[in-house]
């Protein structure tokens, strides 16, 4: 390596002489490259055709379509080889759109519901939507408004190629900047004006700023992206839910408008087809156990078991309808078995061969009697006969060759004819094959059964899809989602808090005695318990529009005659199983058109019943847990605005009793699950109650117990008093409701269900013969069975806020924890700029 | 190049203060193995430089910040990212109630090893295009080099302006450090040996006179073919790894898993479950589950992954181009203007 000059300098700066300036002559003093180049003396390069883009802050679709054509002709260039840098670049994006794709597409088969197959698409759409946004958001908005540079500048080169302007720091095409524009720039950077090489100046500054702001960018990016995918997904997901929703209940509502229409998609003639591949298999072959277990296979996949029970009883007496199968094989055997037969008897070979057919001979002659065919047995005889009068004319013949060795005609007859049926040479064999032939005759019978089934399953499965849509026992049917809805809204609407929900979450009995303090504290007040009311009113009744009872009801409930008042959904079951049962019916499966559709106006237990009961039942269990919400809260309204109203209890009784029995009524509405009807509520009483009978004084909300808990000798059951517990339900359930409550039922048109199920209630739970106590009845309906109580039990109200409060509790300190990480470093990454792009400005220069 | 004021010695100081001279451990750009060691390091190095001095120059403005050291920084979001991803599926459920908690950690558990899976097929698969690239042409995409860098000083005491960043000799397409892979004669080396050996791999003949300007456009099409079969099927191999984690097996993992190491045997065991789990996870993911397209799917995704590589690997062995029989003249279109007078 040479001598430095530099290094000279540096390593000698003392010893060494004073450096004299150089000054270097110009070889040529007056050249002046601007003329120069006017004059055109020189040849240049074309000027560059780089420009700055100037666009939204938001890509615009022309912007992104542009994107997207260029990253295909990239894709296209780079599978020939000819593939630039850039190009190559956008490749890696789109590898990593397919990818997400891949995942998102693969992971949709993973999940069973609509809205969490969509969700994975969201969620890719959000992923890539935060990466592209929160470089924008919280990094290129607040720069530009705050210092006035757009540090995600992007600019086009000659080539065409977009890139960003500040990619590559070394490397900054800054001529595609006007002086003015800097200069512009500038005076927002506030950089003084009077400054030498104001240019160079502010173009460091923006330089400085957005290596910052990249650095800043790549710093927060990983926090920032999948915090605000996840912000984005539980953003998204109530509309997508509220969507689907929508959907899914129009499609249903297209479904029961035709459900002949409909059930096209699912005619896959399923069963016609199983059934000429097993006729393929079997033809004209005497049908056996094979055939007939190949035929249940057939016709029964999915069908139930009920059915499938008549179904094979039905099926075993069409293909074994008392016919047996004769065939050439019988005649052999029956020649072959009275041979043996004479052999056993001493009848010499001569006599056995002329006498007895062989076996063509035998053969030959039951086609001349036409006996090869599938018959009955009471036809049996006509061929023991033929055969009989065969061998004896033959044996007489026989006699007339060999008169010295004659043979008894009678006793060759009973050779043949004496024998038991298992033992006779030829009912044996008649018996043997005991069917008939698949022939193109049973073919066909049961072709018009398949194509009933087919056409049939085809319908249900129509309906099927119709009723499991609407009110399916599923995640995301339109019941699902309106309970969903309703309850999560129940927190807001009883006032409960986050602190509230944190410390009795994981307590139903916690979440009872809150939910009883807020229920309390509401119907205290006339207005608050209007507004709580009505809210939740609106919100219940909401489900008649989703379903519309005309084509979906309860009719306990609606209280009309489901025999007389068919809903839509009932009329389209009721011809869809009648037109069946009735085609299956003329193809001789009687059993099975029973076992479908009942008989006559009977259709208890059929698969009819079963198909309509479904719905029916579904929609009594929701509404009846909203219902006894409803009335719940009506009676602790009425305890608080008049507790003396009760009757007949009025104030006959001490008031300890009505305390008590109050009390008692405040613990069922709020807490009585299904089960405790069966541990009977143990109501702890005073079996010496004072003898006080003033009336009872409620303050916000609550009776002021003066007796209550507060018994000298302790408390017990009284298991013998039934007028407490009847007078309880009564009170409960059977006094009028607050007028109040009224008005607001009536206003949104739920009145009547309201009324019938509290009616239901008093006759169906207090008509049980134990109920509560042995004949503790309040009324004479008796034997309701026990899915019917159970379903107008519902659930509890502490239940359900307990089960709600969690879900709501889950999503709220998750939004806390993450919406919080987000909410912060958006603040943290937006007050950075503050000190970003400082740089001390050359001395001598004034703002 | 230009070179700055001296390259052997870096000992360059502006000021009075006096400090330890740096060694460097290249003093010029210098071709590297690819071997293991060698990526260890240069991973390591580059992590340590993303999260350190990287961020630090980058937060300051400093001027010798470049676009080389902003592509590394992508590792950080890329990592932290991932944490973040797995805390967002797990995070919460300590607060919730025992039942909802488990039923919470068994998706979120799978969604963090999917994030897992991810980054590692991600990384893993681009050895399925470009060792076998490699393997069939000899051509290897990933070779690194470290390149010396000299910055600007920062101050007036800023003497440590060198530093070293790794790069590979294909990453640029349009500009490759073809230098590199020349011999030096001075050490006895061919000078066009790397050439030659491509040129005999790829069936362009022996002895060949100018065996860099034969073999350079074949080489640039392969880095192109194959970067894009890389950029492709490793995203496919990703969203593989996803898919797998994906699967039921996994819960039972998930029941005995810790990350205790000092708790030898309870850790052996995780390990070991980890093991099974992996073999009945990628078992379930081929022969998948129910019916149709929901049975297939995993093999259909493992199929467009394994497609993806195995056409990448094919369109970049076999050259797309015949043997130019361009002259000049036809290179240049004498109507056009590519200068102004």
């Amino acid at each position: 390596m040479g001598t430095n000059l530099i290094q000279n300098y540096i390593n000698k700066p003392i010893q060494q002489k004073p450096v004299q300036q150089q000054t270097s002559t110009k070889p040529m003093p007056d050249f002046d490259i601007q003329r120069e180049l006017d004059n055109r003396t020189f040849i240049k390069p074309l000027a560059g055709k780089g420009r700055l883009l100037t666009g939204n802050i938001l890509a615009s679709p022309k912007y992104t379509f542009d994107n997207f054509v260029y990253s295909m002709k990239a894709l296209k260039h780079a599978a020939k080889g000819d593939a630039n840098d850039h190009e190559l670049g956008k490749i890696n994006d789109l590898g990593l759109m397919g990818g997400g794709l891949a995942i998102a597409s693969y992971l949709t088969t993973k999940r069973y519901t609509p809205m969490t197959k969509g969700m994975e698409f969201v969620g890719l759409g959000a992923f890539l939507a935060s990466m592209a946004l929160w470089p924008k958001i919280a990094i290129q908005l607040p720069a530009y408004l705050i210092h006035g540079v757009n540090v995600q500048k992007e600019y086009q080169d000659s080539f065409g190629r977009k890139k960003p302007f500040y990619q590559d720091p070394q490397f900054i095409p800054w001529d595609l900047y006007s002086d003015k524009q800097i200069d512009k720039i500038g005076d927002r950077l506030g950089v003084p004006k009077d400054i030498p090489n104001r240019r160079d100046f502010i173009q460091e500054k923006m330089r400085k700023l957005a290596v910052q702001n990249n650095t800043l960018w790549m710093l927060t990016a990983g926090i920032a992206t999948p915090v605000m995918t996840a912000l984005i997904c539980n953003a998204t997901e109530p509309y997508l839910i509220n969507h689907m929703n929508n959907v899914r209940n129009q499609k249903a509502d297209k479904i029961l408008t035709n459900v002949n229409k409909y059930s096209e998609r699912y005619q896959t003639k399923h069963i016609e087809k199983k059934l000429e591949a097993v006729y393929k298999q079997f033809q004209n072959k005497p049908v056996d156990a094979n055939i007939y277990d190949a035929l249940v296979d057939a016709f029964t996949d999915d069908l139930d078991a009920v059915t499938m029970e008549s179904f094979k009883k039905d099926l075993k007496s069409i293909i074994y309808n008392g016919e047996y199968n004769i065939s050439e094989t019988t005649a052999k055997n029956i020649s072959k078995n009275i041979k043996q037969q004479f052999e056993k008897q001493g009848y010499s070979q001569e006599f056995i061969n002329t006498v007895i057919p062989n076996e063509e001979g035998m053969v030959n002659l039951f086609k001349d009697n036409q006996f090869i065919k599938g018959t009955k047995a009471d036809s049996f005889n006509k061929i023991v006969k033929a055969i009989t009068l065969n061998i004896s004319q033959k044996a007489v013949e026989y006699n007339k060759l060999h008169p010295e060795d004659t043979e008894d005609l009678k006793h060759i007859r009973s050779i043949i004819t004496s024998q038991a049926t298992e033992k006779h040479p030829i009912f044996k064999e008649l018996y043997a094959v005991k069917s008939k032939i698949f022939d193109a005759d049973l073919f066909k019978t049961l072709q018009k059964a398949a194509l009933a089934f087919d056409g049939f399953r085809a319908r249900q499965l129509a309906l099927d899809e119709y009723a499991l849509l609407k009110a399916g026992s599923a995640p995301e049917t339109v019941i699902a989602n309106y309970w969903n809805n309703v309850s999560k809204d129940l927190i807001k609407i009883f006032g409960i808090t986050d602190k509230e929900l944190e410390k009795t979450r994981f307590d139903k009995n916690l979440m009872g005695n809150l939910l009883r303090e807020k229920i309390e504290n509401i119907v205290s007040d006339r207005a608050s318990y209007e507004k709580v009311m009505n809210t939740l009113v609106e919100k219940i009744a909401s489900l008649n529009s989703q379903i519309k009872p005309s084509d979906m009801t309860s009719h306990m409930l609606k209280g009309d005659d489901p025999k007389k008042d068919k809903t839509v959904y009932e009329e389209a079951v009721n011809s869809v199983f009648k037109e069946w049962s009735q085609k299956i019916n003329d193809s001789g499966f009687t059993r099975t058109a029973r076992a479908i559709a009942g008989t006559g106006e009977d259709e208890f237990g059929s698969a009819k019943a079963i198909q309509k009961a479904f719905v029916e039942e579904r929609l009594l269990g929701v509404k009846s847990s909203f219902y006894r919400l409803i009335n719940t809260l009506d009676f602790y309204r009425r305890v608080a605005t008049d507790p003396n109203a009760m009757k007949p209890y009025n104030n006959a009784v001490p008031r300890e009793v009505r305390e008590e029995l109050i009390e008692l009524c405040k613990i069922i509405t709020l807490e009585g699950h299904s089960s405790d009807n069966a541990i009977k509520f143990y109501m702890l009483r005073n079996p010496n109650p004072a003898t006080d009978y003033s009336p009872l004084e409620v303050e916000n909300g609550k009776i002021k117990n003066a007796y209550l808990g507060k018994a000298p000798k302790g408390t017990t059951d009284i298991p013998n008093d039934k007028y407490f517990f009847q007078n309880a339900m009564k009170f409960m359930f059977g006094d009028e409701i607050h007028p109040e409550t009224k008005s607001i039922l009536e206003k949104n048109n739920i009145t009547n269900e309201v009324t019938n199920y509290r009616r239901l209630v008093m006759e169906k739970i207090g008509g049980e013969k134990y109920f509560w106590k042995p004949r503790h009845i309040v009324s004479n309906v008796g034997d309701t069975s026990s899915d019917i109580k159970f379903l107008l039990t519902g659930i509890a109200p502490n239940e359900l806020i307990y089960k709600t409060g969690q879900q709501v509790f889950n999503s709220k300190k998750w939004l806390k924890i993450f919406g919080g990480i987000g909410a912060g470093l958006l603040g943290v990454t937006v007050l950075a700029q503050f000190f970003l792009g400082r740089l001390k400005a050359p001395q001598g220069g004034n703002k | 190049m230009i070179l700055p004021v001296n390259s052997s010695n870096n000992y360059i100081n502006f000021s009075a203060d006096k400090k330890e001279p740096k060694v460097l451990e290249y003093s010029h750009d210098t071709l590297l193995k690819n071997n293991f060691a060698n990526r260890a390091k240069i991973n390591v190095d580059n992590l340590i430089n993303a999260f350190t001095v990287y961020p630090a120059k980058g937060m300051t403005g400093s001027k010798n910040a470049n676009f080389y050291e902003f592509l590394t920084m992508g590792a950080v979001p890329y990592l932290v990212g991932s944490g973040m991803l797995m805390a967002i599926f797990n995070g919460a459920s300590k607060h919730y109630s025992p039942f909802q908690r488990v039923m919470a950690r068994s998706t979120g558990n799978k969604l963090a090893l999917g994030v897992l899976f991810y980054g590692i097929m991600k990384n893993i698969s681009k050895s399925f295009i470009s060792k076998p690239v490699k393997m069939l042409t000899g051509v290897d995409i990933e070779q690194p080099y470290a390149k010396v860098i000299y910055e600007l000083p920062d101050d007036i005491n800023d003497t440590d302006i060198t530093s070293i960043e790794h790069h590979k000799v294909f990453e640029s397409v349009e500009f490759p450090r073809w230098d590199l892979l020349y011999g030096d004669e001075s050490k006895g080396e061919k000078r066009n040996g790397y050439y030659d050996k491509i040129a005999k791999k790829l069936g362009m003949g022996d002895n060949l006179k100018d065996s860099d300007q034969e073999v350079k456009p074949r080489i640039k099409e392969i880095v192109v073919k194959s970067t894009l079969a890389k950029n492709i099927s490793s995203y496919l191999w990703a969203a593989t790894g996803v898919a797998l984690a994906a699967q039921e097996p996994w819960d039972n993992f998930f029941n005995v898993m810790t990350f205790k190491f000092w708790k030898g045997r309870e850790f052996s065991k995780s390990i070991q479950s980890f093991g099974k789990n992996l073999v009945k996870a990628s078992k379930a993911l081929w022969e998948g589950q129910g019916n149709g397209i929901k049975k297939q799917s995993g093999k259909i995704l493992i199929g467009l992954a394994a497609a993806s590589t195995i056409l990448g690997i094919i369109n970049s062995v076999y050259s797309s181009k015949n043997p130019s029989n361009t002259k000049a003249s036809d290179v240049i279109d004498k109507n056009k203007n590519y200068i102004k007078n």
